[in-house]
Formats: C-alpha cells, sequence, structure tokens
C-alpha cells in the first residue's frame, strides 16, 4: 500500500466487531473446557475449531471469490491422510508429515481451479462435489499406500502433553489456526488482492477493464484456501491420533458449505456461528440419539435456509443496518473534482484509438462490419446510431471484452486486437458500463479504491476526495441516487490513471440538471485532465455539445463521420434517426 | 472378449439408471435452472418402496400393481419438493437458494434412511427371472431399465411436442419472457416439472431395486453419475442424457471390471472433467435458447 | 379500457419513466413514438407487469393492476408482444398458435382462435408445422401477433413490430392490427420510426427522456416539426 493512502489495512467497525467476537469463540471455546477439565468437551471444540478454519476460507472462496466449491472435505482429508501416511506409516517426524499434509492439499486446490477456469456455478460445484465423493473410495481403493479401511493410527504425544490450564500444544496450535484465519480474512478483505477477488466474483467483465484477470484470481483463491484448509487437516492427525477414510465423506464437505450458508455468507463470523450450530446443536441436543444427529443437521439447513435465506449473522446485521438512522452522506462532490487545477497535460499520440476494417460476426448477424474509426488524443468522440446498429459492440471490442472477427485495434500505437480486457486496461483504458457497475457488497470509498489500485503513480484523487472518507467508507453504495452512482464510476476510472474512457451510455437515467453537470464533468476530464474520451449516446442532445467528432453507425456500418455542426445537418443521418423522408 | 460383452450389456443397464436420472435433471433443468440434487436419494426412496411393498418372493402381479403406486408417490413427494424449492425464489435476490435447499432435502432423506434402517443395504428380490442375451445372462432388472429409459425418452418426446402442458413447459426453457406475456403461470409449471421427474426416478427406482444399493449414503453417488450422463450428452437434451447414461454405465463397469469397483466413481469424474475441459455444452448440447 | 396514470418505473436503481400519463380506449389504436432511449419499451414492459413500478397507477377496465406478475396481468386481458420477434423457436406455428390461448383452460377450438389470424397471414397457414426458428424475422412477427391473437386480449400492446422487418411486410402488419382495433381492441403500438405507423394511429405521443413530450391526433402529430427536434436534440438549450 502506498503511504498517500494512509495506513495499509483499515477494517472497518462492523467487521471489527465480528472479528473480536469471532476470536473470542474461537479462545474460550478451547481454554474453558480445558480448565474445567471436561476431556469430552475439549476434545470436541478442537474439532470444532479445525472445522471453523476450513469454513472460514470456504467463506472466503464463496463469498471474495465467488467460487462454489463442494469439494473443501477432501481437501482436509487429503491433508490429513498425506500426513498420516508420512508420518505414522512411513515412519518419518510428523513435522515433515505437516508439511506433506499441507502441499498435497494445495495440489488439489490447484486441481480444483483448473475446472474453475472454464465452467462456474453448479458446475463447478458438481466437479468438486464429485471429487469429494470418489477421493474417500480412492483412499479405500488404494489401501497398499493408504491402509485403506483400517486407517492410520498416529499419536504425537509431545504436542498432545498437557503444558498448564489443561492446554497442550496442540490446543493452542488450532487455536492460532483458528483465531489466525480469521484474522487473515478479514485483512485480505481491505487489501488490494481481497478487493480485486470480489470484483471479480460479482462481475468478471467490469474486472477485466480494471486491468484485473479473474481466472488468475480464482487460482489465487483456490490456493490460499486449500493451503488453510490443508494446515487444519494436518493438524487432524495430532487431534484425534488416528485418520479413517469414512471422515472425510463427501457429507463433511456438504458440512463445510452449509456451515457457510447459515452462519451467513460474507460475514466474517458467519462461519463460526454456522460450525457451532451445524455440529454442536445435534451434537448436544441429540447426544443420546447418535442416528437423528444428521436429520436435525439437515433440517436446520433446509429450515434455516428458507426462513433466514441471507444466514444467521447475515440476518442480523442487515437488520442492524436497517434499524440505524441512515444519515444523509455527503453527496459526490463533483464541484470538487471540477475545481482542481493542477493540470499536466500529456503529450497528445496522433491516435489514441486506431480501428482498422473490424468486423464481427455472431451467427449469421454482422454486429460490425467493416468500422474504420480514428480517435484523436484529447478528443471527445460520440459514438452514435439506432438501436442495434454495433456501437457497444464496437465498445466491447474496443475495450478487449470481445473478439473481432477481423481488422484490427491499437490503442495508443500498440495492437491490441488479440488482447484481453485486462491487458486493454492496463495499457490506460478505463469503461463505464450502461448500468453503473458499482458494487454494492463495498463502501463507497472501497469502489473508488479498486480503481486506484490498478495502477501505481499519484493518487491525486483520493487525496483530494480524502476529507470524505470516513463518511464514504462506512457506508454502502445503496445510498447513493443513480446520477451519483454514475460519477462515482467515472471518478473510478480517473482514479485509476486511464487516459482514454470509453463511456457506455452515461446520460441514461440522468435529470435535465445531472446531464448539464455530466456534461461539465466530460469537458474537465478533456480539457482540465487531458482525457481521451468516447461516448456511446442515446441522448443526442448531448452529443452534439460536448463531442468534438461523432461518428453515426447503421448497421454495423459507419453511416457519417465529421464535427457535431455537419451531423446534424446531414440528411441522412436526420432519415436515420427519425426514420422519416421529410426530415 | 465375452467380457467385454457382458461389461456393455449391464453397462447399458446400469447406464439407464443414469439416463433416466439424466433425463429428470433435465425436466426440471429446462424448466427452471435447477439441478436437484436430491434427485439420486429419490431414486433410493423408488427402490426402499419397491423393498417395503413387495413381499419377500413377489411374483409378476404384485409387481405391476405396485409399481402405479410408487411412481405416483414420488411425483407427489418432488411436487412437494418443487414448491418448497422454489418459495426462496419467488421474493429473495438470491437465485442460488436452491444449491443448499435440494442438498439438504437429500441430507434429511439418507438421514431418515439412516434412522429407519441403519447402515444396512436393503435387498429386493426380482419377480422376473433373468434374461439370457448374446450369451449371457442379465438380470431382469437390467432389461426393464434399458426399456424404461427408452420409454421414458420416447413419452418425453410427446409429452412435449403434443401435450398442450409440455409444449407449455419447453416453452419456458426456449423465452421465459415470452412465456409469461403468454399468460402461462411459470411457477405451476415448474412445479409440474417437477412432478415429472418424480415419475422418472420414482419408475427408475422401483424397477432399478433389485440391482441397486438401497442404502442411506448410496444416493450422492447416483445424482453423481446422473449428472455426468446429462453433461456428457449435453444438460438438457434427453437423447445425449439416454446416450450418455449408456456411456457412463459401460465405462463405470469396464473400469469395475478392470480396476476394481471403488473405481467406478472416479472414472466418472474423470470423463466429467474431460468433457467440461474439452466440450462444455456435451455432445448433444444445443445452443442457448434465443433471447434477442 | 386501459388507463396509466402517473407510472415512475425503472431498471434496478436507474429510473427511466418520470410520470407517464396515457389512456387507450376500445377499438382503439395508440402509437408510442419517441428517439432511442426514450423509455417507450420500459413503458410496456411496466404496464405489463415485467417491471414493478415505483410509482403510479395502471387501471385495466377500472381495477389497478400495477405490481400483478406478467402472467396474471395476460390473463386479465392484457397482452404484450415483446419486440425482436420472439416466439417459440422449436415448437410449430401451430404449437405457437396453440399456447396464446393456452391459459385460457380447455382444447379451444384451434380454427376458432386462429382463422381470423391466418386468414390475414395465409403464409403461416402454409406453415403450421414448421418450427418457428426456420421463418423469417416478418414471418415470425406475423407469428407473434397470431399467438397474441389467440389470446383474445381486450388491450394489446406492441412493442415496435416494424424492427428488423423486411419493408413490403409492414403495411401487412399494420393492416392486420387495424382490423383487430376494429373488433374492439384498445391496441398501442411502440416505434421509433416516425412514419411507420403514423397511418394506422387514431392518436400518437412522443416521449422523450421517460416523459410524454408531446400528444395529439396521428394527423397533428404528422405535420408538428417539434417531433423531428425531438429526435434530433435539437429542441432544447444545451446542456
Amino acid at each position: 500500500m502506498r503511504a498517500s493512502r494512509g495506513p495499509a489495512v483499515r477494517i472497518d467497525r462492523a467487521t471489527r466487531v465480528q472479528l473480536l467476537l469471532g476470536i473470542v469463540c474461537v479462545v474460550v471455546s478451547i481454554v474453558a473446557p480445558a480448565a474445567v477439565g471436561s476431556a469430552y468437551w475439549t476434545h470436541n471444540f478442537l474439532v470444532v475449531n479445525l472445522f471453523v478454519t476450513v469454513a472460514v476460507l470456504q467463506n472466503m472462496l464463496l463469498a471474495d471469490a465467488g467460487q462454489v466449491s463442494f469439494g473443501q472435505g477432501a481437501v482436509f482429508g487429503l491433508s490429513a491422510f498425506a500426513a498420516g501416511i508420512v508420518s505414522g506409516l512411513w515412519g518419518y517426524s510428523y513435522g515433515l508429515g505437516f508439511l506433506a499434509g499441507t502441499g498435497m492439499a494445495i495440489v488439489l486446490g490447484l486441481l480444483f481451479a483448473l475446472p474453475a477456469l472454464r465452467v462456474q456455478g453448479y458446475y463447478l460445484g458438481f466437479v468438486t462435489l464429485s471429487a469429494a465423493v470418489v477421493f474417500p473410495e480412492l483412499i479405500v481403493a488404494l489401501n497398499d499406500l493408504t491402509n485403506g479401511i483400517n486407517g492410520i493410527t498416529r499419536a504425537v504425544p509431545s504436542l498432545a502433553a498437557p503444558i498448564g490450564l489443561g492446554l497442550s500444544w496442540i490446543a493452542l496450535m488450532v487455536m492460532a489456526l483458528a483465531a489466525g484465519t480469521l484474522t487473515f480474512h478479514a485483512i485480505l478483505r481491505n487489501t488490494r488482492l481481497g478487493r480485486q477477488m470480489r470484483v471479480a466474483a460479482v462481475s468478471p467483465e467490469a474486472a477485466a477493464t480494471l486491468g484485473i484477470n479473474p481466472g488468475m484470481l480464482r487460482f489465487i483463491a483456490f490456493t490460499i484456501a486449500a493451503a488453510g484448509t490443508g494446515l487444519a487437516g494436518a493438524l487432524y492427525v495430532p487431534v484425534l491420533g488416528f485418520v479413517s477414510p469414512y471422515a472425510f465423506r463427501v457429507d463433511l464437505s456438504i458440512f463445510f458449505f452449509f456451515s457457510v450458508i447459515v452462519g451467513g455468507s460474507g460475514q466474517l463470523l458467519g462461519p463460526v456461528i454456522g460450525v457451532w450450530i451445524l455440529y454442536l446443536v445435534p451434537n448436544a441436543l441429540l447426544a443420546d440419539l447418535a442416528t437423528y444427529r444428521l436429520l436435525g443437521y439437515g433440517l436446520i439447513a433446509l429450515l434455516i435456509m428458507l426462513a433466514l435465506p441471507d444466514g444467521v449473522i447475515g440476518s442480523i446485521e442487515s437488520f442492524r443496518r436497517s434499524r440505524r438512522m441512515r444519515t444523509r452522506i455527503p453527496a459526490i462532490a463533483v464541484d470538487r473534482v471540477l475545481s482542481w487545477t493542477g493540470a499536466r497535460p500529456r503529450p497528445a499520440a496522433q491516435a489514441a484509438i486506431a480501428v482498422q476494417g473490424a468486423r464481427k460476426t455472431f451467427g449469421r448477424l454482422a454486429a460490425l462490419d467493416g468500422v474504420n474509426l480514428q480517435v484523436a488524443a484529447g478528443q471527445v468522440h460520440g459514438l452514435v446510431g439506432p438501436n442495434g446498429s454495433g456501437k457497444t459492440t464496437l465498445l466491447n471490442a474496443i475495450s478487449g471484452l470481445i473478439p473481432l472477427s477481423a481488422g484490427s485495434i491499437a490503442i495508443n500505437g500498440t495492437d491490441t486486437t488479440r488482447a484481453p480486457a485486462y491487458r486493454v486496461a492496463r495499457l490506460g483504458v478505463g469503461r463505464t458500463f450502461q448500468t453503473p457497475r458499482v458494487f454494492e457488497d463495498m463502501s463507497i470509498w472501497e469502489n473508488l479504491e479498486i480503481g486506484a489500485d490498478m495502477r501505481g503513480g499519484d493518487d491525486w484523487l483520493l487525496r483530494m476526495l480524502e476529507p470524505f472518507r470516513a463518511d464514504w467508507a462506512a457506508n454502502r453504495p445503496d445510498l447513493l441516487a443513480h446520477a451519483q452512482r454514475r460519477v462515482l464510476e467515472v471518478l473510478r476510472t480517473v482514479a485509476s490513471d486511464a487516459d482514454i474512457l470509453l463511456l457506455d451510455e452515461p446520460a441514461a437515467g440522468l435529470s435535465g440538471e445531472e446531464r448539464r453537470d455530466f456534461a461539465r464533468l466530460i469537458r474537465f476530464l478533456r480539457d482540465t485532465l487531458g482525457k481521451t474520451i468516447v461516448v456511446v449516446e442515446h441522448d443526442l442532445a448531448l452529443v452534439w455539445c460536448v463531442a468534438d467528432r461523432i461518428t453515426v453507425l447503421d448497421a454495423g456500418a459507419i453511416v457519417a463521420e465529421g464535427a457535431p455542426r455537419e451531423i446534424a445537418a446531414d440528411p441522412k443521418v436526420r432519415a436515420l434517426f427519425t426514420g422519416s423522408a421529410d426530415a | 472378449m465375452d467380457d467385454l460383452l457382458v461389461i456393455m450389456v449391464r453397462g447399458i443397464g446400469a447406464g439407464s439408471v443414469f439416463a433416466m436420472l439424466g433425463m429428470s435433471f433435465n425436466v426440471v433443468f429446462n424448466a427452471s435452472g435447477i439441478l436437484n440434487f436430491a434427485q439420486g436419494n429419490m431414486l433410493v426412496l423408488g427402490g426402499l418402496f419397491a423393498f417395503l411393498l413387495l413381499p419377500a418372493q413377489p411374483d409378476a402381479l404384485h409387481w405391476f400393481m405396485f409399481l402405479p403406486l410408487v411412481v405416483g408417490l414420488l411425483g407427489l413427494l418432488l411436487a412437494v419438493q418443487g414448491f418448497i424449492t422454489l418459495l426462496p425464489l419467488r421474493s429473495s435476490v438470491e437465485q442460488h437458494s436452491w444449491l443448499i435447499t435440494t442438498l439438504a432435502v437429500s441430507v434429511i432423506i439418507g438421514a431418515v434412511l439412516l434412522i429407519y434402517q441403519g447402515t444396512a443395504q436393503q435387498t429386493v428380490r426380482s419377480p422376473f427371472p433373468a434374461i439370457h442375451l448374446l450369451g449371457t445372462r442379465v438380470p431382469a432388472a437390467y432389461a426393464i431399465c434399458a426399456g424404461l429409459a427408452v420409454l421414458w425418452y420416447g413419452a418425453l418426446r410427446l409429452f412435449h411436442t403434443r401435450v398442450l402442458i409440455g409444449l407449455a413447459i419447453s416453452a419456458l426453457s426456449q423465452d421465459l419472457d415470452a412465456a409469461r406475456a403468454a399468460g402461462l403461470r411459470v411457477r405451476r409449471l415448474q412445479v409440474t416439472a417437477f412432478a415429472i421427474s418424480g415419475l422418472i426416478v420414482g419408475s427408475a427406482g422401483y424397477a432399478a431395486a433389485p440391482v441397486m444399493a438401497i442404502a442411506n449414503d448410496s444416493g450422492i453417488s447416483y445424482v453423481m453419475n446422473g449428472f455426468v450422463a446429462a453433461v456428457v450428452g449435453g444438460l438438457g437434451s434427453n437423447l445425449g442424457a439416454l446416450l450418455g447414461g449408456a456411456l457412463v454405465g459401460m465405462l463405470s463397469f469396464y473400469a469395475a471390471y478392470q480396476y476394481g469397483g471403488e473405481f467406478q466413481n472416479a472414472v466418472s469424474l474423470a470423463l466429467l472433467v474431460v468433457v467440461l475441459m474439452l466440450r462444455p455444452q456435451g455432445l448433444f448440447g444445443r445452443q442457448a435458447a434465443r433471447r434477442v | 379500457m386501459l388507463r396509466i396514470e402517473a407510472l415512475h418505473a425503472g431498471y434496478g436503481r436507474v429510473p427511466v419513466l418520470h410520470g407517464i400519463d396515457l389512456s387507450v380506449a376500445a377499438g382503439e389504436i395508440v402509437l408510442v413514438l419517441g428517439p432511442n432511449g426514450a423509455g417507450k419499451s420500459t413503458l410496456l414492459r411496466t404496464v405489463c407487469g415485467f417491471i414493478k413500478p415505483t410509482r403510479g397507477r395502471i387501471h385495466l377496465d377500472g381495477r389497478d393492476i400495477a405490481g400483478l406478475a406478467p402472467e396474471e396481468i395476460t390473463r386479465r386481458g392484457m397482452r404484450l408482444v415483446l419486440d425482436g420477434h420472439r416466439v417459440f423457436p422449436e415448437l410449430s406455428v401451430r404449437d405457437n398458435i396453440r399456447l396464446g390461448a393456452a391459459f385460457r383452460g380447455g382444447q379451444p377450438d384451434f380454427e376458432a382462435i386462429a382463422g381470423p389470424a391466418l386468414e390475414m397471414f395465409p403464409i403461416l397457414r402454409e406453415k403450421l408445422l414448421t418450427p418457428a426458428r426456420d421463418l423469417s424475422g416478418g414471418q415470425q412477427q406475423m407469428l407473434a401477433l397470431a399467438q397474441a391473437f389467440a389470446a383474445q386480449p381486450r388491450v394489446l400492446l406492441c412493442d415496435e413490430p416494424s424492427l428488423g422487418i423486411a419493408q413490403a411486410l409492414i403495411p401487412q402488419i399494420l393492416g392486420f392490427l387495424r382490423r383487430w382495433a376494429a373488433l374492439g381492441t384498445a391496441i398501442v403500438i411502440v416505434e421509433q420510426q416516425i412514419d411507420s405507423a403514423l397511418a394506422v394511429a387514431d392518436r400518437a405521443v412522443v416521449m422523450e427522456r421517460g416523459e410524454v413530450r408531446l400528444s395529439g391526433t396521428a394527423a397533428e402529430l404528422k405535420r408538428d416539426a417539434r417531433v423531428h427536434a425531438i429526435y434530433l436534440g435539437l429542441d432544447e438549450e444545451e446542456p
């Protein structure tokens, strides 16, 4: 983190409270049973806290990275078995087993990430679920290696011996792991990596236009989750002193997933509460009716999903937020931005964007049919045309979101015809969408930060807006009116230091006053900041007054190009927009 | 060579169960975009009902008498499940609650089975003698399942092209907004689709009872193989499910013969991953319905 | 028949309609014009229940239907024909038409529900068993109208019926709508192109940025220069 952004990581108050509660739960649940000397509960809570660790990472994977994995139990089990095999069957030290277990877990996590590059959602869920079904079967089948159904016995007395207050080294390790994982999750969410992960999960498309490679982030997320789950799996060996394939059936994977949902997906404390409810309630209430535990657990999961779709903590959190008085937050200060004067005009290249012979076909339909477009640096270039004329397709092609069927695109002289969107974005191309891609699960401030996350350099914009930081960091964008969200999205691209801005129908949904403000903002971006701007817009009145040059498209081809006055007077253009010969 | 023939014939028989599961996935998926994770345990319930209703030494009359009862019961059960699954989708913006609710129903059925019969595995005797086919002996249940799978394929085809409700359900998958504009009641049709999927798995479970594992933990592996059959064939395509099921069945029998029964699911998983990486739309996957 | 008062609606947080008033009487054709992005399609989709209005009333035969699901609104006698000639591509022409009447229950006589439409569009009768995906765009639009006709609605809303259709077919389609209105159906047509449907309309309104800017008889608007100015963004002070 750069110094200009203040302290490295700021965790918001709600998250801090949940983190604190979570750590208290972990510590008390381990210390209290040991202090009163209940061997049964001491043991049970060590297992619970290992499960908490896995569930916290499952929460990160699901809510932050948007990946549906039903296979985290297999990752956990593989680590436990690898540790058991190396240290139990092969006779090496437990330390080596611990490393082997964690290492194998990471390998499996990477294997999960491979299909995640290709498929998402329930497809990925099914692949990982199948892996969880197959895992214990393979453990049994490969009994030469794994000891099969007999399992592996491996006690680590040095770790299990009490060292005071009834606690053992292993208890301290479990405590440190569970509390550490929770803390890690809280911090991750407030780092650049964590923000980018969440953006890529909500909208891979918008993420790519912010220079984020969504595939890479999926890999990272699976690796982090697997590493932490592997640590927990490796600790499982000394906690139980025994590993059996039956402990790692698909039910365990489903249990981790349910825990996250029941606790409240995306809530820091959620997995802790989820594991407690789903593990402890059936075990405590139905202690004498072992066969009913599974039923109790299934019913709780079903009922909570039906009654509290946001989960327990999620529901408490949204109740708390709805109760809190909504103070009016200061509007996003366009005037403050416009008053900025330290302009550094950039050396203008000949053509910021050069499109040659662009063709794009969808099936039989040619959305773009041989389009040539030159956008001069430092100009506002309007793209207009009827519905379906190919304006947005052209914008998407320039952004790298869709590949051209033929033709070429260059940005500031660099050929980007085949570059993916995140590469194009890193060349300094910012982008807004027809519906503003404002991320609801992030604070207003974070929505700006993910722009600044993209590139180095001077965060003059964030520095200037610093007085608003406290308010914006404490509030979600759901408090903002539509026009403000539009401005927020534009400011984000400014914060990313992009020098070419592609705006897709920015005036849609703005009132008269708001359109005038927006026109001022566009002129400021061009005149003071030296940005190059391409604007696709239906609102012709706005285009006539802000554009330096206008290109008119119809049916994927260019009908006319020129200065606004020429275009407005062109009979072809008039007929095109009114559908009337006597225009 | 003879062994391979046995593998093929029995593989197709077992694969017919996967094919019917695949088709039952498709019916619900096409109407609602939901994949019902509980479908495997519903199949097991079909088998359990056969165990409960049929006498120890059943004859053909018994078999035919209880068939419609079990099929109807599963249809009803799935309709209720469908109703519950669709409830949160009405209001919530969280459109993936079905992942949890269908899995939870699956867990609940497994738990009930556990309470009822522990970890034991029930067996049902077939009233029909084994048949001899191409010089091999095939349990009648496999032949019945293969016949049923083809029958269901034909019935679904007729239903979706001839019957007004069937047409309406396939209209949902082709253009949801246009279907609503035409006044089709989406939720009711979706519950109907759940019910039909229940008829399919009910008949499959009942017919396959003599050759399947009626146990508390066997549902999930049926779900998995049924899903692989559907994906291999192309999710949404019943012809794909029919052929995909046969393919999965033969492969898993071959794996069992070559490497041992514990590897059956591993081979299915490998097949699933290969198909998803190379051809995610499956063998007969159609292009996404036209949305202008 | 249909009366819309002070209707506000939008997509998610994007407000699109800012207080629309519009009414249509039985047997009348009202044309809604406006440039791209004016909110015309949003208006139809809101009236038919696909978008929940944020404010305002929608009365069908005097009863407020705002907030009902689209399928229920269709069942109460108001039918939307979506833009882009949307039909069920895998179903035959005949089945597409049958589904239009499916919600009325029973097994109605096909000739009774489809006859008049097939008479106007003889090409459809020739292709009754053809899957709809194999029809041309214009034939699909005819089919979409025939399907709506089978529902026998009292109010018909038609979103850009001439969009993407061969010029030669447009008179046939508009002629059908005129005949349909003569049976006592209230019809609202949304069109982008000014000239396309003015000839068949009784009244027209021009929308811009979610508001009704002009309204009058079709003949009045045909002569009004302000209509073109609105389309070209030349009717106001520079923003």
